[in-house]
Formats: structure tokens, sequence, C-alpha cells
């Protein structure tokens, strides 16, 4: 389990990389976040030495995992995919086969698109409801009563009026998942303003010095400079 | 939202009085025991408290401040509390009527819970029986702590906010953050189709993690089908969100993701989407070939 392409690509092929070992019987699960790309380039080498391949990336982040509640996103083969199950049920609440592979890592970024720009949306209500004079603490409490509850702004909203970010998920991370989800989003002609308003958030977070706190961390872009 | 309201002051055993400019709709009450009274201004000078509920921003003003309105029975000790579907504007104007005759005023704005459709009270009248209702309530404190009980009844929330003007914002800002949540679930659901994944399968792994929200749930389904019944119509969406923009630019607030979205909604409307939930939005990322 790597967290970007480079690194995963690294682990596969370099020297006393993974590929040196593979053969016949063996399977390779990676659990990276990547790009659908690279999670194929990886496919191709464990099956072009016999191996069987199964990419498993996750959707959840430090506590999820602690308490082995992630979401697994998996695609490659199926049979792979049947013998990981037992593992998968101990590491995870809920998985997925999603098909051929490259389309875990396709739904990884579209989810962690979203979640980029709700936080931003977010980040954007606390503040303005704080400048217009109001208790951002009742916009947490309004919002968790109605139809846009989750868990998300249940458990960041408070930490972020304080401005702390305990790195959960790294920012630098949300960066680039959001950089590689509007990479997808050109390769197929998608239009996608939201989503790219947000990662140039996330960019200017990342610019700040903000990339190893947790993606909440965003909310500081939004704030105007302190005044004295 | 009348027959629940009545509900909640029977409990209290209050003296209920009714009007209504269709007489018939007060039939129901009145046979409960209300008393009816033949216009506005009957019903405010008998009453300790008013509570007003219309539709929209003239119905309002013509209630409390037009010939026989309320206001010409309102006085000191005596409080108007709307619960009309009004803009900043014309709540001021109508609380600064109320106070003039020496009567307290307090504004309330609806959120139905657990409904996508964050929209005022014409509508749905079933969470208003049920008592799902959140009242964002701003004005005159005095007055709020007086019917609170009522509210407690009638609703699952209430919340003071301060000065008048104070509710409508707060709603403003819900209803922004509403907005950019669907832009983006908007994008996200054409990017998993575009790229060769199963839309219906990104609602399902949404709503198994951080980011699980009931409308995501509850307008997934009819977005993948490209339908859109009107909950809350996408026309008031956008103007909710250019409210927004206008709001953070007068406190100098970059909010480039709600300005972004924006946009999609004003695409939305130009292709004819106004009056379809605001979930149509969705259209705006499709591509449509020109002839």
């Amino acid at each position: 389990m790597l967290s970007d392409p480079a690194a995963a690509i690294s682990v596969a092929f370099d020297k006393d990389g993974i590929l040196e070992e593979m053969c016949n019987g063996k399977g390779y699960i990676d659990m990276s976040t990547v790009d659908a790309e690279t999670s194929i380039k990886i496919s191709e080498g464990v099956t072009s030495k016999g191996g069987r391949f199964l990419e498993a990336p996750v959707s959840g982040s430090k506590k999820p995992a602690e308490d082995g509640q992630l979401i697994i996103l998996a695609a490659g083969e199926k049979g792979l995919y049947d013998e990981a199950i037992p593992i998968f049920d101990v590491l995870g609440k809920k998985s997925f086969f999603l098909g051929q592979v490259g389309n875990g890592a396709k739904m990884k970024l579209v989810v962690n698109m979203i979640m980029g720009s709700m936080m931003n949306g977010f980040s954007e209500g606390l503040e303005l409801t704080e400048k217009s004079g109001l208790d951002p603490r009742t916009l947490l409490d309004v919002l968790d009563l109605g139809a846009m509850a989750n868990p998300m702004f249940k458990m960041k909203g408070p930490s972020m009026l304080k401005s702390n970010y305990p790195p959960a998920f790294p920012l630098k991370h949300q960066q680039k998942d959001m950089r590689l989800a509007l990479a997808l989003g050109d390769e197929n002609a998608v239009s996608m303003p939201v989503a790219a308003a947000a990662n140039e958030a996330f960019k200017k977070a990342r610019s700040m010095g903000l990339g190893d706190q947790d993606f909440s961390a965003v909310h500081e872009t939004v704030k105007g400079p302190k005044h004295p | 939202m009348f027959i629940g309201g009545y509900r909640a002051v029977y409990k209290f055993k209050c003296d209920v009085t009714v009007w209504n400019r269709t007489k018939s709709k007060c039939d129901p009450l009145i046979s409960l025991g209300a008393t009816y009274k033949a216009s506005p201004e009957e019903v405010a000078a008998y009453c300790d408290v008013t509570i007003a509920m219309l539709a929209d921003p003239n119905s309002a003003v013509d209630i409390a401040c037009g010939k026989n309105g309320a206001a010409n029975g309102m006085g000191p000790g005596k409080g108007y509390v709307d619960v009309s579907t009004v803009d900043d504007g014309t709540s001021k104007l109508i609380c600064e009527r109320i106070k003039a005759t020496g009567a307290s005023f307090l504004e309330v704005l609806l959120f139905f819970f657990a409904s996508p459709s964050l929209a005022p009270v014409s509508g749905s009248k079933k969470p208003a029986e049920d008592g799902q209702l959140i009242f964002l309530t701003a004005g005159d404190q005095s007055l709020y702590e007086r019917v609170a009980p009522l509210l407690e009844i009638m609703g699952k929330s209430k919340f003071y906010l301060g000065d008048i003007g104070k509710g409508a914002t707060m709603k403003l800002v819900v209803n922004m953050v509403m907005g950019s949540m669907m832009a983006t679930f908007s994008e996200g659901l054409m990017l998993s189709e575009k790229v060769g994944l199963d839309p219906s399968v990104l609602v399902e792994v949404i709503s198994q993690g951080a980011i699980s929200a009931p409308m995501y749930r509850l307008k997934g389904p009819s977005m993948i089908q490209s339908q859109y019944p009107t909950a809350f119509p996408l026309k008031h969406q956008q103007k909710d969100l250019r409210l927004a923009l206008g709001l953070a630019e007068s406190v100098s607030q970059p909010i480039p993701i709600a300005a972004a979205a924006n946009e999609l909604y004003k695409v939305a409307k130009s292709q004819g989407l106004s009056d379809e939930d605001f979930s149509a939005v969705i259209e705006a990322l499709k591509s449509k070939t020109k002839e």
C-alpha cells in the first residue's frame, strides 16, 4: 500500500522489486492509490511474469483503518479477489469488485475528488458564517440535522473552527488525488469546474506549507489575513 | 403546518384564533375549537402573539402592513412571529412596521429535516405534521423565549441567531453549502460514467464512507435516470448562491467553489431547467452536440 504512483512503480519494477520474484501461482494485490494507467502498468508487469494481479485501493483514513472500517475498491482478477475476501473482511467493512484493472483506481479518485470539493465548500460556509457575525458552531448543528449531514463534516468541523488540522489524510495526498481526478476528466473531456477550483485551493494550501497537515487545513486558504 | 401548529398550541391549552384568505381552510381548526376573526388586524388585536405564515413577500407585507393588516392591531406587550417566505429586505420592512407599534418581532425560517429540499414552507406538509422542522429564528429574544415551547412541539430543532436578518443569512449559507455539494456530486456522477464506471455503484460506495449524506442517497438514483422531480427549484438554488456571493463580497471573503458552482446553475437555467429540482444542475455538465 503505497501513497503515490512513483512509489508503487518503484516497489514493483525497481531492483529488488516485487517483479523479480513474481512468477506463476503468485498473486500481487496493490492497495496503493494511483492513477489507472499506473495500475494497468503494474498489472501488466505482474501478469507477464505469470502472476495474478488485483488492485485494491481503499477509501477511509487513519481511524477507519485502525478500526477495520475501510472501504475496499478492488478490480482485476476475480479469482484473486475471491481469495482475498477473508483479508478484506478484516481490513474493511465493505469491499467492491469493480471489473477490469483501473476501475478501482478510478473509483477511488472520483470519491476523493468529491470529498476534496466538499471540504472546500464546507470551509467556505464556516468562514462565511463567522464573517457575517453568526456562530459557525450553529452552522455545524444545522448541517448535522439535515440532508447534508455527513461524518466528515461532523468529525472535522469542530477542529477546523479551532484551526487544528491533525493529519488523518495529509493535504498533499488529497491534492495529488484532485490532480489525478482532473487528469482523468481531461482525458475524457469531462467538465469539472468545481473540482478545478478545489484543486487550486489545495495547491494554495501547499504553497502555504500545509502539505503535511490534514486536508481540512485547506480552510486556511479562505481565511483573510489576520488583523491585529 | 396549520394543523401541526394548532396541535402545538392545543397541548399548551392556549386560545387559538385563526384567519386565512380562504376561510374554508380554517374549518378543520375551527372544528377543533379555534376562534375565527375576519381580518389579520382583528387577529392581532385579539391575541398576545400573532404567527404569520405566507408563501411570498407580497402576501407577507400585505398581511402585516396592508389595509386591515396585523400591524394595525399590534401594540406594546404583543408579539409578531413571521414564518413567511421572504427575503431579507422584506423581513426588515415588516419588522420596522411592527416595532413601530411597540410590539416585538421575530422572524422564523424553516428547514425540513431529512428532506433534500431546504425549501420554504410552501410544499410538503408532512414534515410539519411529524414535527420534522428546523426553525432558524432571529429578532426579539424574549419573544423567542415566549414561543420556544410551541416551536419545540411543532419541530425538531430551533435556533436563535440574533438580530433580524441573521436567520436569512444562516439559511443562505446553508443553501450555499448545499448547492456546492450538489455541484460536486454531479461532477462525480458524470466523471464516473464517462470513465466506464457504474454511477449507481459510485452512489453506493459514497454511502459507505465519510462523505455519506442523505441528499446523495436520495437524489443520486433519479439523477442517474436524468429525472429531477422538483423538491427545491433550481432557480431558487441559483438565487441563493448569487445572494451568498454578494454576502461574501460584502465581507471580502473569497468563495471560489461556490462561484464555480453558481456558474453551473446559471448554465442549467439557460438550458431551461429553472423549475426542475436543483439536482438538474448535472445537465449543465453534459455536452450538448450542436446540430
